[in-house]
């Protein structure tokens, strides 16, 4: 072999491996739902068995109220969670940001509940929200006010403050890092000229967490469209379809319906969603640079 | 001194070794070519096979045969034998399966037909007595290809035998009827006014205690009220008559039920309406006879020694629920016969009588007659007098059930929860189960 061509093979080579087991791991099964979800296919069948039928699957669901129902609701929880978590989880990181004694104990309480088993959440909402043994209810009682019907009537915002509480630390502890890493000689200068606290929230530390912000609300957003095991064992997903988010209808689909391909096709339209959000969010990171980089272009060539 | 000692080891070893095959010999007769055959099978972690833990050891004893239990729980069972009955080759050699996983694996070819079996004179115990097995159980649970495809009929075989199986049953607080001199109700008009009369004696305290919530269970608690009181899903030609006047007056029941139920009713389980009771928290309980081990047991009841039951209420007629586990051999086992050796064991007279007295459901009417079974548990009467009246067809168990039963259940969630119209939510489920049965191909021959 010549030694240019070699030289230039070389990081081919040592790419294959992780191409390799990318291909595996990753494309494969891929290619695999989607190969699936054109197919009229039951668990007891093989893949190879099942009848190949096109796009009917993603037709019906398209065509199907309780699909689109479910995908409604997870909109709904998705943008409501991930609204409240932000506001709250930055909130926190600013209140935090500072040296008090016993910080460190402070922050690793504010994180216990991530590091929680989902199901065990599940479980644990589920007793506190119990309609007369539950500790929300009993509250209520003893303060002399009426009981909530809290997974009845309120199902869904039940199940969203439930995921509130579970997943705001992950905010907290992203923002916290954020503001801890921010350069300190920006926040000096804006003290130095006399920025209040709110002032430099706004304009100085806010601005420059965007980017660790945008990341972080987009990954809790993709989760958020991913909960399973916290709703299931809250609700299943009722009463009626209030709180049967995707990811709950397509394990349904798969294991009560026996669809496996309708699964697949639903897989698919959730993947092309978070794909599209995923794709509109960097775009929208990316814009920002562009427009930081022409705004820093321009104060350069006024100096 | 070591020779000696060497000889009396030789000799002790050689005696030993004599016991073992007198031992293998005294399993001989049917079992003998199967001795040393090693038996995985898949149970569900449920009462019932609970106390099949407790008796299986008798049967290697009995037999030479080892059996290994791969437990899990129920809901997970479905999806591991799904997987495990598709290979060429299963790991298993006999499984549990809950009755409407029936329809697909005899669809599917993976359930081994009976007959072979039962006419091979190796195999099969002459002394069996088919005709004490409760025949509501084994047309639910154990056939397929008669009436409708999954019922009694000519055209059906047998491919399962019924193993833990249920019906539905009545429990009622003692206490609070002789308090308040109550009559044990026998029809739905009775139970329905005492539901609600319940919590005007007793504030506090909820009528029935139901499952309500969104889908399986939702649609279980309308289904158990709509046989008796004269409904079915589908008529003889496969139409769904849900909505007709029956349907209608089951839903009627299952929400007067869940309106004058303890707090939170609706959102209610199994597990939490069977809680309710076990806390006192409603006077009555219809549901699953499965239930009878934990109301007596101080740990998990506060009603001990509170409760008694009758029949499952009648309407128009009688017709308690079926349902359950059946068990049967998988078409890639790998032991087949010792599979049905097992099979035919627990089940037989002997064993099913065994299975009664360790705390599990017997699938026999002479069990449920048997003396010591009666003196051990005093229910047993009762729930022998309502298998009489068990309705292998109160459910169909077709392959598309799955989707139909979701959406029937999650459609009710919404008449219990959301007030929608009763007549409108069961037209709209018959309006979509038509369209899935016409997918499914139940039409073609109109």
């Amino acid at each position: 072999m010549r030694p240019a061509l070699a030289n230039r093979l070389t990081p081919y080579m040592f790419l294959a491996p992780a191409a390799v087991i990318m291909a595996i791991a990753l494309l494969y099964p891929l290619g695999y739902m989607i190969w699936g979800s054109f197919r009229d296919w039951s668990p007891s069948q093989t893949i190879g068995e099942a009848e190949f039928v096109g796009f009917k699957n993603y037709i019906t669901l398209w065509n199907d109220p309780n699909f689109r129902e479910s995908l409604g609701v997870t909109l709904k929880f998705a943008f409501f969670v991930v609204t409240f978590e932000m506001i709250i989880g930055v909130g926190l990181a600013l209140l935090l940001d500072r040296d008090l004694r016993g910080m460190s104990l402070l922050r690793t309480l504010f994180i216990l509940p991530m590091m929680i088993a989902p199901v065990v959440v599940g479980l644990m909402w589920r007793y506190m929200y119990h309609p007369t043994v539950g500790t929300y209810n009993r509250l209520l009682d003893w303060l002399g006010l009426p009981t909530v019907d809290w997974l009845g009537q309120h199902a869904l915002m039940s199940i969203i403050i439930a995921d509130i509480w579970q997943w705001t630390p992950f905010i907290f502890i992203l923002s916290l890092a954020a503001l801890q890493s921010l350069p300190r000689s920006a926040l000096e200068a804006a003290r130095i000229d006399g920025a209040t606290g709110w002032q430099q929230i706004i304009h100085i530390k806010l601005p420059l967490m965007m980017p660790v912000l945008i990341v972080t609300a987009l990954l809790r957003l993709i989760d958020a469209f991913k909960v399973l095991e916290v709703i299931l064992v809250m609700t299943e997903g009722g009463p009626g379809l209030s709180t049967e988010i995707l990811a709950l209808r397509i394990s349904r689909t798969a294991t009560e319906f026996r669809e496996l391909g309708v699964a697949a096709a639903m897989s698919n339209y959730l993947l092309i969603l978070l794909l599209g959000l995923t794709v509109a969010m960097f775009a929208f990171n990316r814009l920002q640079e562009i427009r930081a980089a022409r705004v820093r272009a321009a104060v350069e060539e006024d100096e | 001194m070591f020779n000696i000692l060497k000889s009396t080891a030789l000799g002790l070893g050689a005696a030993a070794l004599l016991t073992t095959t007198a031992m293998a010999d005294g399993h001989g007769g049917p079992y003998a070519p199967y001795a040393d055959t090693t038996l995985i099978v898949n149970f569900p972690a449920h009462p019932h096979y609970d106390a099949v833990m407790r008796i299986l050891p008798e049967f290697t004893k009995e037999t030479g045969i080892e059996v290994e239990v791969d437990q899990l729980p129920y809901l997970k069972m479905r999806e591991r034998q799904t997987l495990e009955l598709a290979q060429d080759e299963g790991e298993y050699d006999l499984i549990a399966y809950v009755v409407f996983s029936k329809a697909d694996y005899v669809y599917a070819d993976q359930l081994e037909n009976l007959a072979k079996y039962f006419m091979n004179p190796k195999l099969a115990d002459p002394s069996y007595d088919a005709d004490d097995l409760i025949d509501g159980y084994v047309y639910n649970i154990g056939f397929a290809g008669g009436g409708k495809g999954y019922l009694e009929g000519k055209t059906g075989s047998l491919f399962g035998i019924p193993y833990g199986s249920e019906t539905s049953i009545l429990g009622y607080r003692k206490d609070i009827f002789e308090k308040h001199g109550l009559e044990v109700p026998e029809t739905y008009e009775q139970m329905l006014d005492l539901a609600c009369k319940i919590p005007e004696l007793e504030p506090g305290m909820g009528g029935v205690a139901s499952r309500a919530a969104s889908g399986h269970h939702a649609s279980h608690a309308f289904l158990l009220h709509l046989a008796p009181l004269g409904g079915r899903v589908f008529d003889d030609e496969w139409n769904p008559i849900v909505n007709n006047a029956a349907g209608v007056k089951a839903a009627n029941a299952l929400k007067k039920i869940v309106d004058c139920g303890p707090e939170g009713a609706t959102n209610f389980g199994f597990g939490e309406a069977l809680g309710s009771f076990l806390n006192g928290d409603t006077a009555m309980f219809l549901d699953t006879t499965v239930v009878a081990g934990q109301i007596n047991d101080p740990d998990k009841s506060k009603v001990v020694g509170k409760v008694d039951w009758a029949l499952h209420p009648m309407g128009t007629r009688r017709g308690s629920q079926t349902g359950g586990f059946g068990i049967g051999i998988p078409a890639n086992a790998e032991n087949k016969e010792a599979a049905f050796l097992l099979m035919q064991w627990l089940t037989s007279k002997t064993g099913d009588k065994m299975v009664a007295l360790a705390g599990g459901n017997p699938s026999r009417f002479s069990t449920h007659a048997d003396a010591d079974v009666n003196a051990k548990f005093p229910h047993m009467a009762t729930f022998g007098e309502a298998l009489k009246h068990a309705d292998p067809d109160w459910r169909p168990i077709i392959p598309v059930w799955g989707k139909i039963n979701a959406d029937l259940g999650t459609t009710l969630s919404k008449v219990l929860t959301e007030g929608l119209d009763i007549q409108e939510a069961l037209d709209g489920v018959a309006e979509r189960t038509k369209a899935v049965m016409t997918e499914a191909g139940y039409y073609t021959w109109n």
